[in-house]
């Protein structure tokens, strides 16, 4: 009895080791899922030191020592395999063999023999699929204890004199058993505990950061607003929970949110170092608060004492930074510091892809300007010589006619908007529409069908007055009857169409030269209606042509 | 008082320009015709010295409407248009001059002191224009254009020139000798023009006479003055 407890004496020694160990970076390789070469060369030099210390610490019992040697072959067995537990045993074993004693032959052979067990519990395990037992205590107990028992029987058979090694076992069998399995069974426990928390600690942290990626790609799909950097910062601030959160561009702070806000003021030119370091190396510069502090430049009594200054890169160009703060009193936590990193690189891509949206609107509004500064000088002058002619006969109609010129001008001017009421922009066709008729006076009559209750649908701006100006010159203008234009508007199976019919039938000879105005239209409603929707074409050669506009029923919504 | 057309689709345009016309007092207005087929028609009927042509027209433009005249009747033109996307310049030499709409009172004056002196110059100048691609033709109340290598042959009659293709005959406003000149059609009678590359075979008759077959088994008749002239374009 007294030497079993002896023996939970000197396997508490041992565990405090193994806690310790735990806390470790040389446990690290036991978190991961697979072990790799190199972390079973570790893991050996490790259990073998277990191994060889349990039998340092073990008692002398009749030329015999009580030990608990077998804990570091058995689980190294378990954890690492057949190769590893054996190479630790025969380790363990050598050294104890080297000891003497009438027992040392066959206590070498029987660490080696309970490394060898371990491991095949270990294969055991895997081959039936459940790896994930080799962390269980339980598992830990039973196979130390059956190699303990085997390590008795093993010194049964093998030392000599029978009737020594029969006295030493009656002694040591049952303590021994018991104590190396406990220990075994602990041991394990506190691998399994750390490698848990290290699991959760991951969990914890891929939540947040995956959180913070999901709030700011939602803010940024929006595009980039003046607020944008504000909101952003107010993100990370919550999700870090961080001092405090700045992001600059250049030159000035867009946005700060935290400790210290009072001083650290949106709009202000940068004014840390550290900032205007990372900007300039384009790197990202940490403070730690201890080696190096962050000092304010501000104001003397600012609570922040260390930053991490992380540049926000754009086709590798720094366009900003993303700034972290601690107060004073609180450790940057590393956890933090990657967060922060990683924050930025997602904010780069998120950069470089909405500002590769805003060229792509902007390209689509410059092509729009192009298609309306091509337009207009002709039209202008085509107007301008029929409301002189008019003047000469009806000066109460010229004024007419230039009230409904200067309103085509000021909505091509005013309207910035992508999206108008169909109200608005039957309002400018129709002015567009009085022009041109006052031009071809009898040569052009226009049927109009519009379904009143979609008067508030809201389309694209410029929509309808490219195509009824395509019919009209592309159209109308060639044919030598009368030319008719027909606007209708209707619902049609959940949708909303626009046609514009004309009498002329021209598309379809000279389709090409009408690419331009008519392609640009339907590009702007694919993209801000959805890809379902535009414009399409039906033609009857010297017939007529019929350009049918699909837009959602509900309208357009304003991105 | 200097005999005047003005060509133009637009009314008001029109309008404002005989308007104008008038105020300055040089000139007739004999018409006014909205398209290229009904000028042809008025240029025929009552032979302008002046024509005011615009450009941009329905069906069959101003340079269009120029190679259709018979040089016989070629009246001195004036271009007038709203803008100058033809490269107008260029055709200062080939026509009188151009006005661009709307057209000044005072840049008018000056066109017609270029058109009176040309007009003690020539009653009918020669303009270089372009071959003809569509032949304006009348087919019921319709107007189709055909294209010149589409055409088999053309005969004149007392009631009018026909264009004879594989889809019919068809009657046109343009002149034999239009069609001659500024197409490939070959004279090969008085009466007759004639596609080369529809012949089939051209028969020899006695007196000098002759008589093409063409692909489609029409039969063409050839004057002994054309015989000559038709086997020197054939390289015969």
């Amino acid at each position: 009895m007294k030497l079993f407890f002896a023996l939970l004496q000197q396997m508490s020694v041992f565990l405090v080791i193994a806690y310790l160990f735990s806390k470790s970076p040389a446990f690290r390789p036991l978190t991961g899922e697979t072990l790799r070469p190199k972390h079973k060369v570790l893991l050996y030099f490790i259990f073998s030191a277990f191994s060889i210390l349990g039998t340092y610490f073990g008692l002398p019992i009749n030329d015999a020592i009580a030990n608990t040697r077998a804990i570091g072959a058995v689980l190294a067995g378990i954890i690492g395999g057949p190769l590893l537990g054996t190479a630790v045993g025969f380790t363990g074993g050598l050294h104890r063999y080297t000891l003497g004693g009438f027992t040392a032959f066959s206590c070498g052979v029987s660490t080696t023999v309970e490394g060898l067990f371990g491991g095949l519990v270990h294969l055991y395990l895997v081959r039936k699929g459940r790896s994930e037992q080799v962390f269980s205590p339980g598992i830990a107990f039973a196979t130390a204890f059956c190699a303990e028992a085997l390590q008795m029987i093993i010194i049964l058979v093998l030392s000599r004199p029978f009737a020594n090694a029969m006295a030493l076992v009656d002694v040591i069998a049952l303590p021994m058993m018991f104590a190396n399995s406990a220990g075994a069974a602990l041991f394990v426990s506190i691998i399994r505990d750390q490698k848990n928390m290290y699991d959760k600690f991951g969990a914890i942290f891929s939540a947040r950061a995956l959180k913070v990626a999901e709030r700011t790609l939602g803010l940024l799909s929006k595009g980039f607003a003046p607020e944008t950097p504000d909101e952003l910062a107010k993100i990370i601030h919550q999700e870090t929970g961080v001092g405090a959160v700045a992001i600059t561009d250049r030159e000035k702070v867009l946005a700060f949110v935290g400790n210290g806000s009072d001083h650290h003021r949106p709009g202000n030119p940068i004014s840390s170092e550290l900032t205007r370091r990372a900007i300039r190396e384009n790197k990202v510069i940490y403070a730690d608060g201890v080696r190096e502090r962050f000092t304010c430049a501000l104001k003397d009594k600012c609570g922040l004492g260390s930053a991490l200054v992380v540049p926000l890169r754009l086709d590798n160009e720094v366009v900003g930074t993303i700034k972290l703060y601690e107060p004073k009193h609180k450790l940057f936590l590393n956890l933090n510091r990657t967060l922060g990193e990683g924050i930025a690189g997602l904010l780069s891509e998120q950069l470089l892809r909405s500002r590769y949206e805003e060229q792509k609107n902007l390209l689509i509004k410059s092509e729009l300007k192009l298609i309306q500064a091509q337009i207009n000088p002709h039209f202008l002058f085509n107007a301008i010589n029929t409301i002189v002619a008019v003047l000469r006969k009806d000066t109460e109609r010229a004024r007419d006619l230039l009230l409904h010129l200067s309103n085509i001008f000021r909505k091509n001017l005013k309207r910035s908007e992508d999206l108008a009421t169909l109200e608005e922009e039957l309002d400018h066709v129709r002015s567009y529409l009085k022009i041109e008729r006052a031009r071809f006076e009898d040569r052009l009559v226009v049927e109009r069908d519009i379904d009143p209750t979609l008067l508030g649908l809201k389309i694209p701006t410029f929509t309808l007055q490219p195509i009824i100006e395509n019919a009209i010159k592309h159209g109308i203008s060639g044919i030598l009857e009368q030319g008719v234009v027909k606007l209708a508007a209707r619902r049609e199976n959940n949708r909303v169409v626009i046609t514009i019919e004309d009498n002329a039938g021209t598309y379809c000879n000279e389709g090409a030269c009408e690419g331009l105005g008519m392609n640009l239209v339907d590009k702007r409603i694919k993209n801000l209606c959805g890809e379902r929707f535009g414009i399409s074409v039906t033609c009857t050669p010297q017939e007529w042509t019929r350009i049918a506009i699909a837009f959602p029923a509900e309208g357009c919504q304003p991105s | 008082m200097i005999r005047a057309l003005i060509v133009d689709d637009e009314l008001h345009a029109r309008e404002e320009l005989q308007i104008m016309l008038q105020e300055i007092g040089a000139f007739e207005v004999i018409g006014s015709c909205a398209n290229a087929l009904e000028a042809l028609k008025v240029i025929y009927r009552e032979r302008p010295e002046v024509l005011f042509l615009d450009i941009q027209m329905p069906v069959l433009n101003g340079f269009e409407l120029l190679s259709m005249i018979d040089p016989d009747l070629m009246p001195h033109v004036v271009f007038v248009t709203a803008y100058d996307t033809y490269a107008l310049k260029a055709f200062e030499e080939k026509t009188l001059d151009y006005l661009l709409k709307p057209v000044e009172k005072k840049r008018l004056e000056k066109t017609i002191e270029k058109v009176l002196r040309a007009l003690q110059e020539t009653a009918h100048p020669l303009y270089e224009s372009p071959g003809i691609r569509r032949i304006p033709c009348v087919f019921a109340n319709r107007i189709k254009l055909i294209a010149p290598q589409e055409v088999e042959l053309v005969r004149s009659e007392l009631s009018g020139v026909h264009v004879v293709g594989p889809k019919g005959e068809f009657f046109t406003d343009l002149t034999l000798r239009v069609l001659e000149t500024r197409t490939d059609l070959v004279r090969c009678h008085k009466q007759y023009l004639v596609n080369l590359d529809q012949i089939d075979e051209i028969v020899l008759l006695e007196n000098g006479l002759g008589e093409i077959h063409t692909k489609s088994g029409r039969v063409v008749p050839v004057s002994r003055r054309y015989l000559k002239t038709l086997r020197d374009s054939l390289k015969l």
